[in-house]
């Protein structure tokens, strides 16, 4: 395993009564591609000034390969920030911008230049290098934000919402574009998004920050089937939840019906706690599953690769989810107002307290 | 069919500029090509003399000494007063209206008082000369009033406040994260503040100058009262002209290249406003 390049230790932010950094400690390894993900408030953006230098944390510490950085202004940090706003000089072209950071270094102007076209060629803006920011749409910004701190060639790489102002089908397409920059450039990232979908297609580990405070890190694949809590549990994905109670051994739900799961530690006897199942896990062959619920079809939707049914079941005050593969549904006559029943396993159960 | 309703909410104000600005430079404009009758009146006949006499080096050396008291005036209340608003944007956001409300305060007393209350300060009998005394200084003091620089100070003063309000309004339009971005990519504070900070605020610092020049070389009553009477810039050529010598015709001649020295200045700035305030859209 590849060593830690930053270390967060026990870092606080505190801006009169509100924590919006809250003892968060986290290790982030050599050009790892890390997200981090948040509800708006939850403190994203604050983290990244505490690493980039515009903030001082109150308490704790933080490490780039070893050495405090914790009270060292930002321009003498091997660490760039691409900000929420692009932040680009509007009175510089592209390419006087994209000099700007280098120019910081003393560097030769010979050098300045070629670095310059390369990152433009990178980013494929090189046709627009004299325009100024205001000439630009709002696609092309991000991408001279990006090449501007991308330029200087930084240790750590920080990038808040980057694909926040850019429309559905052009985020989609800069997701992979960022994947393949930051593969090229060998440049560590931190990206924050409140797009979990995002998150999970481009990063390598994502942390889940709630109210200032570390919830769960983890590879996407952790963080989508093994939810530690209830609120990651519905931050990621949609997920279905059903109330259940302890019964003896094993949970009941609403409907009467019996569930196997792996039952959290501490439940007592007749305690309330809840179920998650993900819709994909819900299959309509359910004799092969120990677990079912039966409801009504109340809504059907087809999105050419798979379809979702939303059932309403006694077992869930909302509809139940259900995403079948094109497989799955084929051959089946499903129809709005039928009963049906979907089991699953008891693998993909996750069961909360609370 | 385009909405009239601009033109309607203009016209009130196109009507007043009309009435009271333009046709007034109309006539100064003409009046400065007729000739000076014997007895002081208008005699009603086409001269190019008045404009010539405006060139002649006893005039045109007041026109240039009168350029020179303005533009120092304009530098140092553009350094004083950026730095005043620099102060005033940098502090935290609800202390800054009632920061700006002092340094706006002068003006709402009156201008003359205003510049009495500098004869106070620097005749011989003055505040400053007593505090020197009081102090220990014995020997004689060089006379400040009366003097050059005396209006200089005048001017400064008066007109600092317009200087604070143009550079204040786009250093706290200035976005905080351009400036955080500059000190990311590496650049120290210094660095920061002479490539991005004043270039993105040229608009204010011209606008302050030209505003504090234009008001200043046409200004008649500082140099009267702070220049003493043998002191003249061009306001009170002007001012003596309509009003002791009753040359009107000249009066107009010389208020015509006044105008015209302002009007060549106000546009110079709106060039550099619309040149620092980024390049148009082109191109599509
Ligand atoms: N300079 C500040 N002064 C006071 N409170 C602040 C300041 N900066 C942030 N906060 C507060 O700290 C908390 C975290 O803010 P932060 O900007 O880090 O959130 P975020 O996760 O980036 O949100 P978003 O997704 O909306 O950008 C919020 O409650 C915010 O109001
Ligand atoms: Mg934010």
């Amino acid at each position: 395993m590849s060593k830690a390049l930053l270390s967060i230790r026990d870092t606080s932010k505190h801006f009169g009564t509100v924590r919006a950094v809250d003892e968060i400690s986290l290790d982030i390894m050599e050009n790892e591609f890390f997200a981090l993900l948040g509800a708006s408030g939850s403190g994203k953006t604050t983290l990244l000034r505490l690493l980039g230098g515009f903030e001082f944390p109150d308490s704790g510490s933080i490490l780039l390969d070893g050495e405090d950085i914790s009270r060292i202004p930002p321009n003498h940090r091997p660490i760039n920030l691409m900000f929420q706003s692009y932040a680009l000089f509007p009175h510089m072209s592209v390419a006087q911008n994209i000099a700007y950071g280098l120019e910081m270094e003393k560097l030769p102007r010979p050098e300045i230049d070629a670095r310059v076209n390369e990152v433009l060629d990178i980013i494929q803006l090189s046709g627009l290098a004299q325009r100024k920011p205001d000439q630009l749409s709002g696609g092309q910004r991000q991408r001279v934000a990006l090449a501007r701190a991308l330029v200087k060639r930084p240790r750590l790489l920080l990038l808040d919402e980057p694909l926040g102002a850019l429309d559905k089908k052009l985020r989609s397409e800069m997701q992979l574009e960022l994947k393949r920059i930051q593969d090229k450039f060998g440049i560590t990232f931190i990206v924050v998004t409140h797009d979990q979908e995002e998150a999970l297609v481009m990063a390598d580990r994502i942390a889940i920050l709630k109210d200032g405070q570390l919830l769960q890190c983890g590879s996407p694949h952790e963080i989508y089937e093994h939810p530690q809590t209830r609120y990651a549990a519905g931050f990621i994905g949609t997920m279905n939840f059903f109330p259940v109670h302890l019964s003896g051994k094993t949970l009941v739900m609403d409907d009467g019906g019996r569930i196997s799961a792996a039952i959290p530690e501490g439940l007592t006897e007749g305690s309330e706690a809840v179920a998650a199942v993900r819709p994909e896990r819900l299959h309509l062959a359910h004799k092969a599953y120990k677990n079912k619920l039966t409801g009504r079809i109340s809504a059907i939707a087809y999105h050419g690769l798979d379809l979702q049914l939303h059932i309403e079941a006694a077992a869930s005050p909302q509809p139940v989810m259900v995403r079948l593969t094109a497989d799955e549904a084929e051959g089946q006559p499903l129809s709005i107002g039928d009963d049906v029943t979907v089991g699953w396993s008891a693998e993909n159960t996750r069961v909360f307290r609370d | 069919m385009a909405d009239r309703r601009p033109i309607y909410l203009m016209s009130p104000a196109l009507a007043w500029l009309t009435a009271f600005m333009v046709v007034p430079c109309l006539l100064i404009l003409v009046l400065g090509f007729f000739r000076r009758g014997i007895y002081g009146g208008i005699e009603y006949t086409f001269t190019l003399e008045n404009m010539a006499l405006v060139f002649d080096p006893l005039y045109a050396g007041i026109f240039l000494k009168s350029a020179v008291i303005a533009g120092l005036a304009a530098s140092i209340a553009v350094v004083i007063g950026y730095a005043a608003a620099y102060a005033i944007a940098s502090m935290p956001a609800r202390r800054q209206p009632i920061l700006l409300f002092f340094a706006v305060l002068p003006f709402w007393s009156n201008y003359l008082v205003r510049t009495y209350a500098w004869i106070v300060l620097l005749n011989r009998e003055g505040l400053i000369v007593a505090l020197a005394r009081y102090l220990g200084f014995e020997g004689e003091l060089p006379s400040m009033l009366y003097t050059e620089s005396a209006v200089v100070v005048g001017l400064v003063y008066n007109y600092l406040p317009f200087v604070i309000l143009a550079c204040y309004a786009p250093l706290s339009r200035l976005n905080t994260e351009i400036v955080e971005a500059s000190r990311d990519l590496g650049a120290s504070g210094w660095t920061t503040f002479r490539r991005i900070t004043l270039p993105m605020t040229v608009p204010g610092i011209a606008t302050g100058f030209v505003f504090v020049f234009v008001l200043s070389i046409g200004n008649f009553v500082t140099p009267a009262l702070l220049g003493g009477g043998q002191f003249q810039m061009i306001g009170n050529l002007v001012y003596a002209q309509f009003l002791t010598a009753n040359d009107w015709p000249f009066g107009a001649a010389l208020s015509m290249v006044l105008i015209a020295i302002m009007m060549g200045l106000l546009t110079l700035q709106t060039f550099a406003t619309e040149r620092a305030s980024g390049a148009r859209r082109v191109e599509g």
